[in-house]
């Protein structure tokens, strides 16, 4: 039997709002495929057919919550924002849309988004990372700066922003207030290496 | 007090601070550790080299931290400025040069930008402040040493102040404190440590109730309600756009004491909001038993129709009854000179039941401090708060406590001390001369009996 394309959305969906409730309530490493296919009803080979394991079906949910974060940046912005400004924005509105996961968000990154990955070993994970580069590329541009995709500063934002994302996982302050002032801090680091500020190096040498 | 000379080493102060981010929390925990251990490396060592060293490490020390202090400022305001009040509090174990230093950057806190402080509206209220106000001005017009302050609309039109406190803080001065008293453990051997440590349990204690605005609001209600009807005006809040974090109240138009100076104002005027100053702070003393422990000039606001706004409540103690009942004895009688009842008092401030941990020489320093202090009251007519030697004394009063080290206090007096000194600065800013004896004996009549 063949399946619709709408039947195929809703399976997919269905698939990632029982698993994002099981990776809540038992966490991502106890919850098992098998599990996720009995709450959902399917087969645990049809499962497959959409997702090829759990660490890619986390990752999904999360780039999907990333993708949201970025659309309400969009909405959010005013266009009056100086350039660190903006990318606070960005980082801000994707990590209150990433809330909801951020009890399992460490391992699944470690595992989707790892820089020491040799070979693409989630897709989810690398494109979610290129929709976040093309945003941070667009800042860029609107502000000035011309840059590649592959280039030094982009390695330096990405490795920023993956400590932000690790950071935050694990901060218990009041909504996790700790991590608005570092992501504020290391948004000002990376501007100021873009924009050539040596500014800090002085403060350091002055020590 | 202020000295009448700039601050010795405001001049080196060169770098450009930085104005537009919140990184100041996380040079912390490398520049502050460094400055207190040099601190502490002096206090330590002082106990031990004859004098003449003992200066050359102190002007040493003096010079490394400023420095440092001055390079790195930028990112410690905020937490490193309690740090600061509560060195600047013990003046005893301060030096003077410090405490300075501290002060003058009071008003220079950097500011959020404006996707910061939506972030925090949307923690405390769930929503933007463009969706809360019917206008919000995105650059804060003020600053506070734990937040900042923009200017808002309400739907029904009226204009409002918008205090918005730095995320973390709390954790950020809880973790300083406690490092600040790990560091002083190098001391724990000094015969007065119970005293010191007892002195930043007390500091720490007074910063964490800072943080909560609703504590604050609380007390400016106390205060809108003592002073309803007279020359003082306390703005009103509103609860609905009021959290721990996030203060609105009214926007109360006027300058405050810098910018009305550089306006060139005349004598009566400075004279009538010195008056006014000092009405807000005895009237709430015998009134509420109040003491406004972090009494700057942020404090006011100089308006133009002549009435003064009195702003900020965030940092204040109350006297508890048995406190209140020996201070009230004690200023009866510092006013009649019964030198037995004031050593009384220097024994409870002291903390001791004898005279004999006393040296003649804290006792004597004890007495001039109170002299010093009454004297705009035993003045019995207009006091020149201005004159060159009553100003003189207090310096040489305050480099004395620091020369004679002395741990062995009460905490809550030295905030009472704070206080005043807090007063005395104010009133030599404004060049202030006028009746204090009679404003303040009046404000006392009803605790005389």
């Amino acid at each position: 039997m063949r399946i619709t394309k709408e039947a195929k959305k809703q399976n997919r969906l269905a698939i990632l709002q029982a698993a994002q409730k099981l990776f809540i309530k038992n966490g991502f490493e106890q919850t098992t495929t098998r599990d996720i296919s009995l709450a959902c009803g399917m087969a645990k080979g049809t499962l497959f057919n959409y997702f090829k394991n759990k660490e890619t079906l986390a990752m999904t949910l999360i780039a999907d919550a990333m993708e949201t974060g970025r659309e309400q940046y969009k909405h959010r912005k005013t266009g009056e924002e100086h350039f660190e400004e903006e990318l606070f924005l960005l980082i801000a509105s994707e990590l209150r849309a990433l809330k909801p996961f951020r009890g399992y968000i460490g391992p699944v990154l470690e595992s989707g988004m790892s820089l020491f990955q040799k070979t693409v070993s989630c897709e989810a994970g690398q494109l979610a990372r290129k929709e976040h580069i093309k945003t941070l590329i667009d800042i860029l541009h609107f502000h000035g700066f011309e840059t590649a995709a592959d280039s030094v500063t982009i390695t330096i934002y990405w490795s920023l922003y993956l400590g932000i994302l690790a950071h935050w996982s694990r901060d218990n302050s009041e909504n996790q207030g700790e991590t608005l002032s570092l992501i504020d801090y290391s948004m000002h680091t990376f501007t100021n290496t873009v924009s050539g500020n040596m500014e800090n190096r002085q403060a350091v040498s002055n020590e | 007090m202020n000295d009448t000379s700039p601050p010795p080493l405001t001049a080196i102060q060169t770098k450009r601070i930085p104005t537009s981010s919140f990184m100041r929390l996380w040079a912390l925990g490398g520049s502050h550790a460094k400055i207190a251990g040099h601190f502490l490396s002096y206090a330590f060592q002082k106990q031990f080299v004859d004098s003449d060293t003992k200066q050359l490490l102190k002007n040493e020390f003096h010079l490394k931290s400023a420095l440092q202090l001055l390079g790195s400022m930028g990112y410690l305001r905020g937490a490193i400025m309690k740090i600061g009040q509560m060195m600047a509090n013990l003046p005893q174990i301060m030096p003077h040069e410090l405490v300075e230093v501290f002060e003058s950057l009071q008003f220079q806190a950097p500011p959020m930008h404006f996707s910061f402080v939506r972030e925090v509206f949307l923690d405390e209220f769930g929503k933007e402040p463009e969706e809360m106000f019917a206008s919000f001005e995105k650059r804060a017009f003020a600053a506070a040493s734990l937040g900042q302050v923009h200017r808002a609309k309400l739907h029904n039109g009226k204009d409002v102040a918008v205090k918005i406190q730095y995320p973390y803080i709390a954790a950020t001065i809880e973790a300083d404190m406690k490092s600040f008293a790990f560091l002083l453990q190098s001391m724990r051997f000094k015969k007065d440590f119970k005293y010191l440590h007892a002195h930043i349990e007390d500091a720490r204690s007074v910063f964490l109730k800072e943080v909560d605005y609703l504590a604050e609001v609380a007390v400016m209600e106390k205060n809108r309600q003592l002073f309803l009807g007279s020359q003082i005006v306390v703005p009103a809040h509103f609860p609905e756009y009021t959290s721990k974090r996030i203060l609105t109240m009214d926007l109360l138009p006027g300058q405050h004491l810098q910018t009305f100076l550089a306006t060139r104002p005349t004598v009566a005027r400075r004279n009538h909001f010195a008056e006014l100053i000092s009405y807000s702070l005895v009237h709430s003393w015998f009134q509420h038993r109040t003491v406004y422990t972090d009494l700057h000039t942020g404090n006011y606001i100089l308006m133009d129709d002549g009435r003064l706004g009195f702003i900020d409540f965030g940092c204040c103690q109350q006297f508890n009854e048995q406190r209140w009942k020996d201070e009230i004895e004690a200023e009866i009688a510092m006013f009649t000179g019964d030198r037995e009842k004031l050593l009384k008092f220097i024994m409870k401030v002291s903390m001791t039941d004898t005279l004999d941990v006393l040296s003649s020489a804290q006792i004597d320093l004890f007495m001039e401090q109170i002299e010093w202090v009454v004297a705009p009251i035993m003045a019995k007519n207009s006091f020149d708060f201005a004159d060159k030697e009553y100003v003189d004394s207090g310096v040489r009063l305050i480099k004395k406590m620091v020369r004679q080290s002395t741990l062995r206090t009460d905490p809550f007096f030295n905030w009472t001390n704070r206080a005043l000194l807090g007063h005395r600065s104010l009133m030599y800013r404004l060049g202030a001369n006028f009746d204090y004896s009679s404003l303040y004996l009046k404000e006392m009549e009803c605790h005389l009996n």
